[in-house]
């Protein structure tokens, strides 16, 4: 039994590679094949600037992805328009007030373990933060309901069955971020990958996270960190057929963006990463109120079941909504607030602006601070210094110095970078391994950017 | 801790101790940098603390931090467990319990500094800065006294200053280590006052969860006795709350130079100020010997010389008192106070103003900071009010029954508690 399952996914699987060799090849109608290597939320479904297709199909879909310690993992997945398994589901994003129809297409079989034998399960997805959700699965539209048998709750939603489809229809009425994600044996279905995030930009524009002037942002430094994790025997079970007791859910991996560090910082579409596309680089560079007054937008999304208390070096960020609604008071009040230790909640969202705005606060060092600092450089042996790859050598953003032999430069031109991890630090691994898993880093140009 | 284990430490590990002897002798002359030298004199005058320096900080304000391994205690469960105490210990009832930390060594000399390789404390100094003014730490990287084989760096990351510069953020992968036997000198302009932390950053799910953690104050302009520039934020005594948790696993992984599995991370001790209640009412640490430069144990208990930072609340009627609530740990926390009620008037070093809120829990996160103010009510004798951890799993020690873990005591009293010279008096 269980090598007859394992067979039958890895020949869906080849074909499925073949396919996606395929299809990578034809040009798609998105703009993000025209900017390879960016960084920013790519909205997969954006036809020009600013302007998205509201109709959009989604392919379940399983694969693997890479984790760096070497491992691949079993995985489903939402796929856009027909297009290869990717990880996490595409984003996509609406502008306020469209009405959206993301019809699911249920066409690759996730098998599911039975006491008589793997049977292809149902998917489906639930918007989280929406109204008004409607499903139709071929008799017409009906409002978004959970499924019984009998006494017996089957799905929190309408869900495509194997070899069908659903459609679900809502308007965009709320700017800002959401999750999307299956509502059908969520408990393992999530878990497996079936979950993406939703952006909604505001009819102020896409300046704005939400309608409201303190939520405005640099639109060309728009981020994601959407944050899991996943149990290896979780999804070991699965690929093998097996039943999975997940009470005894135990994560050993930790994700941003369906990465863990180091991959986190690989830009969009890297290559050597052809399952999983999204970076969560920031790359900034320092405020400046004639030139770069505006902050980024950093929008955190924890699509696991553990709460992950991050923290970003730097600075504070600025949180403006959350869940999908900005911070107001009952009489709009601006409500934001600064913290460096943001808790991302199990399924919750939060939008917040973040800005390098004030290096002078550093620099320039004290002539006594920089004679230590560079006669700590200076040692005669470099077994005694200990100098870490992104390192420019120097205090002043756009200097750099001569690095010892044998140390590999990450740098160009003396950029900063800064980390950004959970301070659950166990989670800032992968498995046993530091300095891996929910970490991303944060690069600060100087102004104008490495030559 | 100058006394040594049982002769069964006495094969490979002496061996590489030798080498790491002869190590540290070819080091030495490294050791202090010229900056730190330049201004010795003002340091030993202002540092004379275990706990902390001067509560008025100045506007150029020094510290300096060495940092190895040590000892410290942990109440022993009536059936002792594989990892605790460790049978490597210096004694396996008084210091049970391999631990890594800073020391402030600022008022010592530099041959007093090194000959405290193998004493450090948990947790660590409470640094002060003035808003406005200059911050240099100088870390000085004693190596391990029990696992010479190790040569780990070191960092300080001061854990939420804004606009750090690489240099001087400590993360030793975007910024430099400090190696064994060498000393660096970080630098800051403390701008936002409120309350944050500092920890080393070098593989920094060991070290941090070891115990290299502590708190810095950022006292802001207007006055030492208010948290933040806001007359609302004044108070009359302030007490500094680091939440900690122990893995003994980890600790005696660690002494028995054995990896860590970091996805079974199982915490079985939970720390206020690195110690379990009942310890935390002990008193403090008396600061540097200035004879031998060891700790000066806690009056009446020797056994909490690497411990210096006591959690006894006292206060007196009408007192306004700050705590200052951090979490170091890994996990999310739940502390509450039963009888009083609290307000929250900061997170992670900013004024929450009007958002400023009361409740009787706080719940804090690895990584998070809260200020939280109440003012003691009027008692007409001595009154006992409870502060412990909610997760009340975790108010245990190593599984025994009773009370213990991440749990103190605020005693108010009618009268005739002195002004409070430290916090945590």
């Amino acid at each position: 039994m269980r090598s007859l399952v394992s067979k039958s996914l890895r020949a869906t699987l080849l074909t499925l590679t073949l396919v996606l060799v395929v299809v990578a090849a034809t040009p798609i109608t998105s703009l993000r094949a025209q900017t390879p290597g960016e960084i920013s939320i790519v909205c997969e479904n954006e036809t020009a600037p600013g302007v998205y297709d509201t109709t959009v199909t989604l392919t379940t879909q399983d694969g693997y992805i890479s984790i760096p310690d070497g491992n691949t993992v079993y995985m489903w997945g939402y796929a856009y328009e027909g297009g290869a398994f990717q990880h996490p589901g595409p984003t996509l994003c609406f502008n306020e007030g469209d009405v959206v129809d993301i019809t699911l297409s249920n066409t690759t079989p996730l098998y599911g373990y039975t006491p008589t034998g793997p049977v292809a399960e149902a998917v489906s997805i639930v918007f989280p933060g929406q109204t008004g959700v409607e499903v139709d699965t071929g008799a017409g539209f009906v409002p978004a309901q959970p499924q019984f048998s009998g006494l017996t709750l089957t799905s929190l939603v309408q869900p495509a069955a194997a070899g069908g489809s659903a459609t679900y229809h809502f308007t965009a009425s709320q700017a800002g971020t959401f999750i999307y994600e299956s509502g059908t044996n969520p408990q393992k279905q999530v878990h497996m990958g079936l979950f993406g995030a939703i952006i909604v930009r505001p009819s102020d524009g896409p300046t704005f996270i939400y309608n409201w002037p303190f939520t405005q942002f640099n639109p060309a430094n728009d981020y994601m960190i959407l944050l899991s994790e996943i149990d290896p025997d979780l999804h070991w079970a699965v690929e093998q057929g097996l039943d999975y007791n997940i009470t005894l859910y135990h994560p050993r991996y930790w994700l941003i963006n369906g990465r863990s560090f180091p991959d986190t910082i690989a830009p969009n579409d890297a290559e050597w990463l052809p399952t999983q596309p999204y970076g969560a680089l920031l790359h900034i560079e320092p405020f400046n109120a004639g030139n770069n007054a505006q902050p980024s937008a950093v929008r955190f999304l924890n699509v696991g079941m553990r709460n992950h208390p991050m923290h970003p070096h730097g600075d504070h960020i600025q949180v403006v909504g959350r869940d999908g609604r900005p911070l107001l008071g009952p009489a709009n009040e601006n409500l934001s607030y600064a913290e460096f230790g943001p808790v991302i909640g199990a399924g919750q969202t939060k939008d917040t602006l973040y800005d390098w705005a004030a290096v002078q606060l550093t620099t320039p060092v004290p002539p006594d601070v920089f004679e230590a600092f560079s006669q700590f450089l200076l040692r005669p042996r470099d077994q005694n210094i200990m100098w870490g790859e992104w390192f420019s050598g120097s205090p002043y953003l756009g200097q750099t110095t001569d690095r010892p032999t044998g140390v590999t430069a990450q740098g160009e031109c003396g950029e900063y970078y800064h980390i950004w991890h959970s301070h659950a630090l166990h989670e800032a691994a992968n498995y046993e391994a530091g300095f891996g898993g929910m970490i991303t880093l944060e690069r600060i140009d100087p102004p104008g950017g490495c030559p | 801790m100058t006394q040594q284990s049982s002769p069964r430490r006495f094969t490979r590990r002496d061996f590489l101790k030798f080498g790491g002897g002869a190590l540290a002798a070819a080091a030495g002359a490294y050791l202090v940098p010229r900056a730190v030298t330049a201004t010795a004199g003002a340091l030993r005058a202002s540092q004379a603390s275990a706990l902390s320096a001067a509560v008025a900080p100045s506007l150029d304000q020094r510290y300096h931090l060495m940092v190895t391994d040590g000892w410290i205690h942990l109440p022993r469960p009536a059936v002792d467990t594989t990892f605790h105490p460790d049978p490597w210990s210096p004694d396996l009832d008084t210091f049970n319990t391999y631990t890594f930390g800073f020391r402030n060594v600022g008022d010592l000399t530099d041959q007093k500094m090194r000959d405290q390789k193998g004493k450090v404390q948990l947790s660590s100094p409470i640094l002060y800065a003035k808003e406005g003014g200059e911050l240099r730490i100088t870390l000085t990287n004693l190596g391990f006294a029990t696992r010479p084989d190790l040569t780990d760096g070191h960092t300080v990351h001061f854990h939420g200053f804004p606009n750090a510069v690489p240099a001087f953020d400590g993360v030793p992968e975007l910024s430099v280590g400090v190696p064994y036997g060498r000393s660096y000198t970080y630098f800051y302009r403390p701008k936002d006052p409120g309350t944050y932390k500092y920890h080393c950053h070098f593989e920094d799910i060991e070290h941090v969860s070891f115990g290299m953690t502590g708190l810095v104050f950022i006292l802001p302009a207007e006055s030492n006795n208010q948290a933040y520039n806001d007359p609302s934020t004044a108070f009359d005594r302030q007490f500094a709350l680091l939440l900690g948790e122990v893995w003994t696993q980890e600790r005696w992984e660690g002494a028995h130079i054995q990896e860590h599995d970091w996805s079974d991370y199982d915490p079985d001790y939970w720390t206020i100020n690195g110690r379990v209640y009942p310890d935390t009412l002990a008193p403090n640490g008396e600061g540097n010997d200035p004879g031998t430069g060891d700790l000066i144990a806690p009056a009446g208990r020797d056994d909490l010389q690497y411990q210096p930072i006591s959690s006894l609340i006292t206060c007196n009627s009408g007192d306004k008192v700050l705590l200052r609530f951090s979490n170091l740990g890994f996990q999310r926390q739940a502390m509450r106070v039963d009888g009083l009620s609290l307000r929250v008037i900061g997170k992670d070093a900013k004024f929450l103003g009007a958002q400023a809120y009361d409740t009787d829990t706080v719940d804090i996160s690895a990584g998070e900071t809260f200020d939280v103010l109440f003012e003691a009510p009027l008692v007409a004798s001595q009154t006992t009010y409870l502060l412990y951890n909610r997760k009340l799993a975790y108010l245990n020690n190593g599984g025994e029954l009773g009370h213990g873990g991440q749990m103190t005591e605020i005693r108010v009293s009618p009268s005739g508690v002195p002004a409070q010279g430290e916090p945590n008096t």
